[in-house]
């Protein structure tokens, strides 16, 4: 589904201050995969999953979408970002109405499919609130709900609960888990987060940073549907959060502080 | 107090009155030619007002103050917001900006003068002028300002760019840009009055000062008091469309005009 083929990121902020984000990355996602990609900051997992986006330009290397190369972003890739980046001037539903009407879906029906997913995202009471009236949870789920309208294949999550109180966090990692659970979208997800990274995903790709490479991916064998108080008691998930941190610690550690 | 400044209306009723309070003090104690009572130039007001002729020309200067400040929402808006997105329009645009910004728009005057005369066309550029840097600057820093990401969320929608100019950038950019509109409204008042006053023909600056000629004093601070209403009254009217067009926005800074 996604192909990271040698992707190479350098910032040049000027001529004595090159910065090499990402050196060298590969990967392959399959399709309907949930995976994290987790590191300490400023080891360049945003970067990477803004190249597979379309965002940003890499250095070096391509990604390919379907055995296509992706030459800007569009909407088969989602984005949801940790400022949310919701349209302030519209309302929760004009805002998740906004990719379907672009996308020229008649009025009748972006209105029905907006209003669904808003019902998902247990904010039917709110949409004619404007993005400022609402907390940073809610913000979140409509920026989920916006992006899922569209339809993408591939969900790119960046840090998207980053912002978010930990009893926020928790209940939307429980909510995205039971979304996705329904179609089995292709998930990349950027956190800071092992527990976080081993809740969610089939595979946890850990990251080194300066320059950002992966060190070492990890498959997470639970079973799905998964629940948050069954696994804090499974030794497993234990098991998984310890040997991640353990080398995360490892990693932040070598990392210039 | 708390309670009285609660009241809405009622802080700035309260010094206007003190104002003429004071200038009724003063001008009886000093009892100058140059300095009438307010209780004489007041009275003023309703004759200017009724004046068939005075209305004229204050409509004249209307009708330029709303073409001068049009034209240069259509010019400048768009120039501020292609340079907050593109690094070679800003390079471009900036130094003269910088060069213009301080001029006083007045002073340029005598040689647009030169050039087209002492009529309408002068005086509407002259305003234009006055109001198109402060809009321009605004623009450009609100279209600068503009997130990123708001940008990355268009175009995953498939947004091209200049839609996300249109539909992202400019409703984006807008509680910054309407900064910059309510900037230029007071100096579009101000390049006016003092646009007619550099080449009296007609208009309010006119008003003035011919009867500053004719030692009318009273109808002279009778206008200054009716230019300050029309402040007031552009001020008040603008609040009422910038809540109506960025209610959704959090409340703006307080704005600082210059002089132009």
């Amino acid at each position: 589904m996604i192909a990271i083929e040698g992707v190479s990121k350098r910032f040049d902020a000027a001529r004595d201050r090159r910065h090499l984000a990402l050196n060298d990355v590969t990967l392959s996602v399959a399709e309907g995969e949930f995976v994290s990609i987790l590191g300490p900051s400023g080891c360049g997992k945003s970067t990477l999953l803004y190249i597979v986006g379309g965002f940003v330009e890499p250095t070096a290397g391509r990604v390919l979408v379907k055995d296509v190369p992706v030459r800007g972003p569009g909407p088969d890739r989602g984005p949801v970002f940790q400022e949310f980046a919701l349209f302030p001037w519209k309302t929760v539903l004009g805002n998740v109405m906004y990719g379907l009407q672009q996308g020229g879906v008649p009025r009748a029906e972006a209105l029905a499919r907006s209003r669904e997913l808003l019902t998902m995202v247990r904010l039917s009471a709110y949409e004619n609130f404007y993005p400022k009236e609402l907390s940073g949870g809610m913000k979140q789920r409509v920026a989920i709900a916006r992006t899922l309208a569209y339809r993408p294949n591939i969900l790119l999550m960046d840090e998207p609960f980053g912002a978010l109180d930990a009893h926020t966090r928790t209940g939307l990692q429980n909510d995205l888990l039971h979304i996705w659970d329904k179609d089995r979208k292709t998930v990349l997800f950027v956190t800071h987060s092992v527990e976080e990274a081993v809740f969610l995903s089939d595979r946890v790709v850990m990251m080194s940073s300066a320059p950002g490479r992966i060190k070492q991916i990890f498959d997470i064998d639970l079973p799905r549907p998964r629940s948050r108080a069954e696994l804090l008691l499974d030794r497993r998930f234990q098991d998984y959060v310890v040997e991640i941190e353990k080398m995360f610690d490892d990693t932040a550690q070598q990392a210039p502080a | 107090m708390t309670r009285l400044t609660s009241i809405p209306g009622l802080p700035p009723l309260l010094a206007c009155l003190g104002i003429l309070v004071v200038w009724e003090l003063l001008a009886r104690w000093y009892g100058l030619n140059g300095l009438p009572p307010a209780s004489q130039a007041l009275p003023q007001i309703p004759h200017i007002l009724s004046d068939k002729e005075s209305l004229i020309d204050m409509g004249e200067s209307l009708r330029r103050m709303a073409i001068g400040y049009g034209l240069a929402l259509l010019i400048a808006v768009p120039i501020g917001l292609w340079m907050g997105r593109s690094r070679y329009a800003a390079a471009f645009f900036n130094p003269l900006m910088m060069v213009i910004y301080p001029v006083p728009k007045a002073a340029l005057m005598p040689i647009i003068m030169l050039w087209l005369g002492v009529g309408d066309a002068s005086k509407t550029l002259v305003i234009f002028l006055g109001v198109t840097l402060p809009l321009i600057y605004h623009s450009y820093q609100g279209s600068r300002a503009v997130e990123e990401k708001l940008l990355w969320s268009a175009s995953a929608m498939g947004l091209g760019g200049f839609a996300r100019l249109w539909r992202v950038v400019l409703p984006a950019a807008l509680p910054e840009i309407l900064v910059g509109c309510k900037t230029g409204l007071v100096l579009a008042l101000i390049t006016m009055v003092t646009s007619e006053m550099i080449a009296r023909q007609a208009g309010i600056g006119n008003i003035v000062f011919v009867s500053l000629d004719l030692g009318a004093y009273d109808t002279v601070y009778a206008m200054i008091v009716i230019i300050g209403m029309l402040g007031i009254l552009f001020d008040v009217g603008f609040e009422v469309l910038r809540r109506r067009l960025v209610g959704w926005a959090d409340s703006p800074h307080t704005i600082m005009v210059g002089s132009a």
